[in-house]
């Protein structure tokens, strides 16, 4: 008998009990790299996990690999990207190298998402319930009938007055709000494990982006999903995410718990980032001085060193390690 | 907007449109040098035979009188006498027309079929074979002037392999019966397979010549809406929902490129309808074009007038056709 090893005889490491919804683990990325060898890294060893029914937020600078983290997600990079390094697994079954078929089951499926733009994020030429009836056709193989009909109720529960009407409109007909709306019923239109929101509210007015915000935490709770919310704005993922993934030139900086992580940021980055969002509100503006590291190869030290006001030589030494501290995770020798 | 006020204001431009190309017609026709009267009266008529004709064409008359004289006879159904041909205008056109449009047509059915697909996957597959083989032979296609390309397939396949009969006008065989005057049609309808096969062999190769020339845009400009528009967000988006790849391209990007390059082909038809001239000169083609050119050659220009008129009526009424046709088709229109 094999005494060694677990029940089922794979060995989940330590905290095996919850598989989480998603995990992601060094995560490394790059961009073209041919004959030629001018390779680019965006990201470089990503690690996250998102628990089941759980909101989390991805927080950071454009350019930070936010972004390129959800496509690889949903198995979509880029022409020219590919995976280096890593996994990501949806409860458990890996999503690297999983066949195209399984993959297209997922997208909609099982991890949904919906951009910032929502207008652009509609076709021109179908109407708004038609386009929300194909992915629930595609995925549930419901009736033409009967997938227009959850459409409709889709199209109701995110607040859209006098939906049947409305769902025979085309998107050119719909505000921005509105059309963020039918991009969120969309999303949620076969009960998605997991909804990856990616700036869902820039480019909204002010007054909106607040519902839009509240309808998206609102709809994730009710359904038990969860949220990886993307976003370059950390008050809005202090005030929604009880997680949070404070990205920096394709690493994460520092994860944990959203309260805590942002009573006492233990990465300068992440307390940097806080001084320039929370500054605003006073009046004076708070710049992070420098700007985000191109990312031609792999690092030899902290992508941060160059701009961070706490550096000193050990920061230059290695690229600092995710450690556990606590109840988060911090990349930073000093923390 | 209603499509009756739609048409209406259509049809209204329409006639300053054609105001203005009757007018810059007639004058370029009228101080072209040459008189005209010698035509009908031969070289060597005595110079009061001369006069006479030339006050009996209303020639003696200010440019001005002769324009609206012009206009008046128009209005009144009359398209004038050819000087050339001693015919009513309107005769020798309605014996001309059918050949223009049956050419024209076919060059236009033939051109589609090979440069919107082509188009299409040249786009779906970048740097790959078909899309090289697309841009060689469309970059040909736009270069190659269309009666240098008329020539070398005469060259070939008639003057080398023999496959194809002498460029000399519609048909060799039996004229078949006149029930539309476009000979392959009319054979098709009078079940006269001999006739059919004698009309198309003559059709072939300046319908191919015009094909090449005309598809050769199509395919470019197909080509470029269609990379246009699988780089959308709206693209982007469904593609991320797990809509499979068959229905992305057939149901979300095919609609969104059509509509634009079906513009393109009312361009290219209408182009088509208003005689071709160098091609039906080079394969003795009796249709617009080279009744125009014989024509200006004989220094008769009533009928390159009424050809002008014509072509200019057909050009905006193509276009008026597919302006009706985007108003029901493209949702964005009807609002």
């Amino acid at each position: 008998m094999n005494a060694g090893g677990g029940m089922d005889g794979i060995d989940r490491g330590p905290g095996a009990g919850e598989i989480p919804l998603l995990t992601v683990e060094d995560l490394t990325v790059g961009f073209g790299g041919g004959e030629d060898g001018g390779m680019s890294i965006p990201l470089q060893g990503v690690s996250l996990r998102v628990p089941r029914a759980t909101r989390m937020s991805l927080v950071g600078e454009s350019g930070s690999g936010k972004s390129l983290t959800a496509s690889a997600v949903l198995g979509l990079l880029p022409e020219g990207a590919r995976v280096l390094r890593g996994s990501i697994r949806l409860e458990g079954e890996e999503l690297i190298g999983a066949d195209e078929r399984r993959m297209r089951r997922l997208r909609g499926g099982r991890i949904a998402i919906m951009f910032q733009n929502p207008r652009a994020s509609l076709n021109p030429v179908h109407t708004v319930g038609g386009q929300i009836a194909e992915v629930i056709r595609v995925h549930s193989g419901a009736g033409r009938r009967e997938s227009r009909n959850r459409a409709v109720d889709l199209l109701d529960q995110m607040g859209i007055p006098d939906a049947r009407r409305r769902a025979s409109d085309y998107v050119h007909q719909y505000s921005g709000g509105m059309a963020q709306r039918a991009v969120l019923a969309m999303a949620l239109s076969c009960r998605p494990d997991l909804l990856i929101a990616d700036e869902p509210t820039t480019g909204l007015d002010a007054t909106l982006q607040q519902q839009v915000l509240d309808l998206v935490i609102e709809q994730v709770k009710a359904r038990g999903a969860s949220l990886l919310l993307i976003t370059h704005d950390i008050a809005i993922a202090r005030q929604t995410c009880e997680q949070i993934a404070v990205m920096y030139a394709g690493r994460v900086m520092e994860s944990g718990p959203t309260e805590e992580v942002t009573a006492a940021a233990a990465n300068p980055y992440t307390a940097a980032l806080l001084k320039a969002f929370v500054t605003v509100d006073r009046g004076r503006m708070y710049a992070i001085p420098g700007t985000v590291p191109t990312l031609s190869g792999p690092l030899a030290e902290c992508p941060f060193a160059d701009r961070c006001e706490m550096v000193g030589p050990e920061c230059r030494e290695r690229v600092p390690e995710l450690r556990r501290i606590g109840g988060r995770e911090v990349a930073c020798v000093k923390a | 907007m209603p499509l009756a006020i739609y048409i209406s204001r259509r049809l209204a431009y329409m006639l300053v449109a054609l105001f203005g190309v009757s007018l810059v017609t007639f004058v370029v026709t009228r101080v072209l040098p040459g008189n005209p009267a010698y035509l009908i009266v031969g070289a060597m008529a005595d110079e009061s035979t001369v006069a006479a004709v030339v006050e009996r064409l209303g020639l003696d008359q200010s440019i001005y009188e002769q324009y609206v004289r012009y206009i008046r006879q128009l209005l009144s159904g009359d398209l004038g006498d050819s000087w050339r041909t001693s015919n009513p205008v309107s005769v020798d056109i309605g014996a001309r027309w059918p050949a223009t449009i049956e050419l024209g047509s076919t060059a236009l059915v033939l051109a589609l079929a090979w440069s919107v697909p082509f188009g299409i996957l040249s786009a779906l597959r970048r740097r790959s074979l078909s899309d090289r083989l697309a841009n060689a032979v469309s970059g040909l296609g736009v270069s190659i002037p269309e009666f240098w390309l008329g020539l070398i397939l005469l060259l070939i396949f008639f003057g080398t392999l023999e496959w194809a009969p002498a460029p000399i006008g519609r048909t060799l065989g039996e004229v078949p019966a006149h029930t539309t005057g476009l000979y392959t049609i009319d054979a098709i309808l009078a079940r006269d397979w001999e006739a059919f096969k004698a009309a198309a062999a003559q059709l072939i190769l300046p319908a191919s010549t015009l094909a090449l020339v005309v598809g050769a845009p199509l395919l470019r400009v197909t080509r470029g809406f269609m990379r246009e528009t699988m780089a959308s967000h709206h693209i982007r988006s469904a593609r991320a929902l797990g809509i499979p790849e068959r229905s992305i391209v057939l149901r979300h990007a095919l609609p969104n490129v059509l509509l634009p390059v079906s513009t393109m082909v009312a361009i290219m038809y209408g182009y088509l309808l208003g005689g071709t001239v160098l091609v039906e000169f080079v394969f003795a083609w009796p249709g617009i074009g080279k009744y125009a050119i014989d024509s200006i050659a004989a220094s008769d220009s009533i009928p390159v007038l009424a050809a002008v008129l014509l072509s200019a009526i057909t050009y905006l009424f193509v276009y008026l056709m597919m302006d009706v046709l985007h108003f029901v088709i493209d949702p964005r229109t009807r609002t």
